[in-house]
């Protein structure tokens, strides 16, 4: 047995998205919240249209965002209920099953239709993406910034130290992205 | 006799019989054929530059019986699907002086498959080849397993080619099939190996290598590729022998990239 992809898509995608008067969503631990994917995507093309000279920085802070939001909020998701009561059945392969949940828990909430294709425990991951975040964004060159930080924080909540201590351990590289003609994103993620 | 780049197959008009040249067709290939065709009798090989000769007999659609100069019966067989340079002659009508062998066709190609497999994992050393100082030798790129399953497209009879994680996941698919939903057959795929496997695991009988489902309108043929599964999709069981033969090298290089 192992993390069924479908079984968990299916349990966590009839989870209520339902906002506080706040606006946040409480779930997985977190607070989440319900934005068009079009605000990120305007975001990332008007800083980097602002300043473009300055690039590298800003597509380096654009990925560290994601990753910090993704360290903190990939350790709500993997240690919540539903993730215990849904996933935590069918781990028997410990940290890779719990990855292979993480992803499967991406796809559920329409972060990513994305998942592992090799896994070298504690070592390199990589991953395809065949729907995300700026797939459909206008700009030049490789730019899945969300989904780079977001591969790097998963790996490390599950190879690198203990929460909140594995931070900074890996990296994550994009190879090919659907934001330039490619049939799916990749992704791999190695050692610094 | 024909040389040996004459053309691919010949009727003969002295014994009615077909010859040609193993540079064009295989064995499995004119197998397959002639017992598409009710025909019985026997395959004359020459193997070239050995100057080998050997004889496959068959009938009613069985591999009746094989003979090569130090083999006989399945194990002769086997080594002949091997022979890649030389000639064939169908001899009709021949019958052979015993019969050791006595399987269909398709099931004599898939013993003899096995029979080549366990024979390769027996005397293929696993660690990678030494490499001394000053040695020319080059670590190949492996190619991308969009082009591996685009190869594997090509083979005659297959429809679709899908590989799956153990999760399910859909990793990568080429080509179509109006009989399976690819979607959904990661799904099924992930959860039917998954059980298999744990059967292997209690059976004590080690990891699984090959799955074969058919079903009324599509036969799955699946293989571990990596740590992921790689399955194709093909209308019926008519050519799974020819396919498990041509896809065995395409599942290697594949399981490269998983």
């Amino acid at each position: 047995m192992t993390v069924m992809r479908n079984d968990v898509v299916k349990a966590l995608a009839k989870v209520t998205v339902q906002s506080n008067e706040q606006g946040l969503i409480p779930e997985y631990e977190v607070l989440v919240n319900l934005l068009p994917v079009s605000l990120l995507n305007t975001l990332a093309e008007r800083l980097l249209a602002a300043a473009p000279e300055r690039k590298t920085e800003i597509e380096a802070g654009l990925v560290r965002a994601a990753y910090e939001c993704g360290y903190h909020t990939g350790c709500g998701i993997i240690t919540s209920e539903i993730f215990s009561d849904v996933v935590m059945p069918m781990v028997t392969e410990e940290e890779k099953d719990i990855l292979r949940g993480a992803y499967a828990a991406f796809t559920a909430w329409g972060w990513a239709k994305s998942g592992i294709v090799q896994l070298k425990e504690g070592q390199k991951l990589i991953i395809r993406a065949f729907d995300y975040y700026e797939a459909d964004s206008k700009g030049d060159g490789l730019r899945a910034y969300m989904l780079q930080g977001l591969n790097q924080a998963f790996f490390e909540l599950a190879y690198a130290a203990p929460y909140p201590d594995g931070m900074d351990t890996f990296v994550c590289k994009q190879t090919k992205g659907i934001e330039v003609g490619d049939a799916y994103g990749e992704f791999i993620v190695t050692g610094k | 006799m024909p040389g040996l780049y004459g053309p691919m197959i010949t009727g003969d008009p002295d014994d009615r019989g077909l010859r040609g040249n193993l540079s064009l067709t295989t064995i499995t290939d004119l197998l397959q054929f002639l017992a598409a065709s009710a025909e019985s009798g026997a395959i004359k090989i020459l193997r070239l530059p050995e100057n080998e000769e050997g004889m496959i007999y068959f009938g009613k659609g069985e591999v009746l019986s094989a003979k090569s100069p130090e083999r006989c019966g399945l194990e002769s067989f086997a080594d002949m699907l091997n022979w890649k340079k030389g000639s064939f002659n169908f001899l009709p009508g021949i019958t052979p002086p015993e019969t050791d062998i006595g399987l269909s066709v398709q099931h004599a190609i898939l013993e003899a498959i096995v029979l080549q497999e366990n024979h390769t994992n027996r005397f293929t050393p696993h660690s990678a080849p030494k490499i001394e100082e000053g040695s020319t030798y080059m670590e190949q790129e492996p190619r991308e397993s969009t082009a591996v399953m685009n190869d594997l497209l090509e083979i005659s009879g297959i429809d679709a080619v899908v590989v799956v994680g153990r999760d399910g996941f859909v990793i990568e698919s080429a080509g179509s099939s109006a009989r399976v939903n690819i979607d959904e057959l990661g799904a099924s795929l992930a959860h039917a190996v998954n059980g298999i496997e744990e059967m292997g695991s209690e059976l004590n009988v080690n990891q699984y290598q090959d799955m074969f489902i058919e079903y009324g309108r599509a036969v799955i043929m699946c293989k571990p590729v990596g740590d992921a599964i790689a399955a194709i999709v093909t209308p019926d069981a008519s050519k799974l022998g020819i396919i498990r033969h041509k896809t065995k090298k395409l599942f290697q290089e594949l399981g490269m990239s998983f």
